[in-house]
């Protein structure tokens, strides 16, 4: 198992720039082998990718009770959960580029983990629940859905645009058709609905569960009904279930860019939310918790070392 | 081997002669039949499209193969027509430059519309019924096998089949493509029943296309296409309603004005509520009011658009031919130096053969004139023959190899006249 130790973020980082190379280069020239390289590289990487985020997720369990209980495992899960479904569409739709779009923000994703670093765990007490565990998956599923669903939208946009200029599609870029696109962005803005909502129910079962518990430690977890992360959390759902509604009720909505412009925004949505969750350090341990202080990959050891600020 | 053909083309002929040559394909197995009564030793293919008929022969032997003007006058012949009608219209290759013709016109580099598919199934169609008519043609074997391999090593190494290049093609197998994922859950409305309507469905059911309307001015006319191609009439004069609930459209009718007018399509428009509507506008002039184009969700691609489209790709085509044609000339002379390296085998056996027995001949009167020679000798003697044949004989057969390995083969026919060898 020593081999384990050797995998790193930079292995399936690196799989997954090689894969956004050869991406680009379908642009400009056609080579028969290389959508096999393509495919390799991202399953090599997908690969890498998990065994990192199984051995991460092992020893923050260890440490933790839970696996990813850090801002780090949780953007590397989200672009793990990316990097899959962009293996699953380069096989299904082999002849379209959107990797060109959604790697991107595969890339993004991890190197926001590796800013982030491995230390800034959650925090423990907070951790350890399982409706902290349906929160955190919720929550995690929905964003990364979300993200695909900004990047069909995108893809959407460009396609009608194109088609509606009459413009001609460049050899080696070929999109994938309209209906496809419109039916990614119906499904990820249904999924991605349901999956904030359970995040959002379960976080208000966790701090209603918090409150109950009074002075018992657990209550260490508890967040104001009036911070800003609950109410931006809010919004966001709102308005994902509006557009789902909006998208269910009312025709025009289910066709065409409309659609589009929802799943577009709902991502805006999405990184503000973001955005005020890692400003507020929202479930980031506070200076009272016990937290864990250098999760780092290569030093299991290291995830035992408590500090007491 | 020795190979002939014989034909007219788009090249040359123009339609009327090319009509008139033609075959169906119940007409080629009796007019084969009726050749080999004729020339019973030689082999024949007959290759007939709406582009070209094509009379292809070939034998072993140079004096078996029918000359050029005996091929033409039995095509003429066959077609009821004399040799002066079709002389000026038909082109003659023979042997390496028939090779040629043929493997350019199975890899389609030959035809109207360079890259097109179909004539290498046409062109395997022929020779599997060249194959009904007579069971032993191994020279018509060699050859058409060899063309299909070539076409398919020009399909594979270059892009000259990749892009669409007809209008219907262009419109169903690329642009609806790009709107529509399936189109066997879409309703098809085909507006007008010409020849264009006709040929855009074939693509459209192809496509897989199932629900399909048709409507027409002339109703008769929307009925027998309907019929053809499984859909159902529609009255014209509920044009608007079906439109309103159309995913795709083919316009392709002969009005001076246009059927749908801006006006009429915003009654059609706000029954849609946005569903994305693909219009290909196929008539000249335009059947729909061109701002049409410019509403939410609505793709009207008109004749000009598609052809700008075809045009495109066309060239795209063209600018592979020189790869191809590089392939057609590797593989022609590839092949010829194949056929010469087997013909030279067998005279080099024929070579060997003669001078062995020559050299037994003289060997056993030696043998039988000479006395008390002890075995050990005799095998001596006879390695000495051996070495004495083989050593006249590798200066001629070296030459010979290099001379067909280089693609001349002039050699081989000195060195079969000069030692009396046959075929």
């Amino acid at each position: 198992m020593d081999w384990l130790y050797k995998i790193s973020i930079t292995c399936f980082a690196a799989s997954y720039l090689v894969v956004f190379a050869l991406e680009i280069s379908r642009v400009f020239f056609d080579v028969a082998l290389r959508k096999y390289v393509r495919v390799g590289f991202a399953a090599a990487g997908l690969v890498a990718h998990t065994v990192y985020l199984l051995w991460q997720g092992k020893l923050e369990l260890d440490a933790t009770g839970i696996w990813l209980s850090s801002w780090f495992g949780w953007c590397l899960a989200a672009a793990w959960v990316l990097a899959a479904a962009y293996l699953w569409i380069s096989i299904r739709q082999a002849k379209s580029v959107i990797g060109l779009f959604l790697l991107p923000v595969i890339i993004v994703l991890i190197a926001v983990a590796v800013q982030f670093g491995p230390e800034r765990s959650f925090s423990v007490g907070r951790a350890k629940t399982i409706w902290n565990m349906v929160h955190g998956s919720a929550l995690l599923l929905g964003t990364a859905v979300v993200a695909l669903g900004f990047v069909f939208g995108n893809v959407y946009l460009l396609q009608a645009s194109r088609l509606k200029r009459k413009a001609r599609s460049p050899k080696h870029f070929k999109l994938p058709s309209l209906e496809w696109l419109q039916k990614s962005c119906e499904s990820s803005l249904i999924i991605s609905t349901v999956l904030l909502a359970g995040g959002l129910v379960s976080g208000i079962a966790l701090n209603l569960i918090n409150q109950a518990h009074g002075n018992d430690g657990f209550a260490r977890g508890t967040i104001a009904w009036s911070d800003p992360v609950v109410w931006s959390s809010g919004v966001l759902f709102f308005w994902l279930l509006a557009s789902a509604i909006f998208n269910a009720c009312y025709r025009p909505a289910r066709h065409g860019r409309k659609v589009a412009y929802l799943v577009m925004a709902s991502f805006l949505f999405l990184v503000l939310e973001l955005g005020i969750v890692w400003w507020v350090g929202h479930a980031v341990s506070k200076s009272s918790d016990k937290t864990l202080t250098s999760v780092t990959f290569n030093d299991p050891e290291s995830l035992l070392t408590e500090k007491r600020s | 081997m020795n190979l002939q053909v014989v034909g007219c083309s788009h090249h040359q002929s123009n339609v009327a002669i090319r009509e008139r040559l033609s075959f169906t394909e119940q007409q080629v197995r009796p007019f084969l039949d009726l050749f080999y009564h004729q020339f019973p030793k030689s082999e024949a293919v007959l290759l007939s499209t709406c582009n070209r008929t094509e009379f292809y022969a070939a034998a072993e032997n140079p004096e078996l193969i029918p000359s050029k003007q005996e091929m033409i006058k039995f095509l003429a012949q066959q077609r009821g027509l004399s040799i002066a009608d079709i002389n000026a219209d038909l082109f003659a290759h023979s042997n390496q430059k028939a090779i040629e013709h043929l493997f350019n016109v199975a890899a389609s580099l030959d035809s109207m519309v360079v890259g097109e598919a179909q004539i290498l199934s046409q062109v395997k169609k022929a020779y599997q019924i060249a194959i009904e008519s007579n069971d032993s043609i191994p020279l018509t074997h060699q050859v058409f096998q060899s063309a299909i391999r070539v076409a398919r090593r020009v399909s594979n190494e270059t892009d000259i089949h990749a892009n669409r290049v007809s209008v219907p093609s262009v419109a169903i197998g690329v642009l609806a493509k790009q709107i529509f994922e399936r189109l066997d859950n879409k309703k098809i409305l085909i507006v007008g029943a010409g020849e264009m309507a006709e040929e855009t469905l074939k693509y459209v059911v192809t496509g897989g296309g199932k629900d399909i309307r048709i409507t027409n001015r002339t109703e008769s006319k929307a009925r027998e296409l309907a019929k053809q191609f499984n859909g159902r009439v529609c009255e014209w004069t509920n044009l608007k309603e079906e439109l309103a609930t159309a995913d795709l459209v083919v316009s392709t009718t002969g009005a001076t004005e246009p059927i749908v007018t801006s006006e009429m399509f915003d009654h059609v428009e706000k029954v849609r509520e946005q569903k994305p509507i693909l219009i290909l506008d196929l008539a000249i002039p335009r059947d729909f009011a061109a701002d049409i184009g410019e509403r939410l969700n609505v793709y009207l691609y008109t004749l000009d658009d598609l052809q700008k489209e075809c045009e495109l790709n066309r060239e795209s085509r063209e600018s592979e031919y020189p790869k191809a044609a590089k392939i057609i000339t590797q593989e022609t002379n590839a092949f010829f130096a194949d056929v010469r390296r087997r013909s030279s085998g067998s005279t080099i056996a024929q070579l060997r053969q003669q001078a062995d027995k020559a050299k037994n001949v003289e060997l056993d009167r030696l043998m039988n004139r000479i006395e008390g020679v002890s075995e050990k000798q005799k095998k001596e003697i006879e390695q000495s023959f051996n070495r004495l044949v083989n050593k006249i004989l590798h200066p001629p057969l070296k030459s010979l190899r290099d001379d067909t390995s280089n693609g001349s083969g002039s050699l081989l026919d000195a060195l079969k006249k000069l030692f009396q060898l046959g075929d």
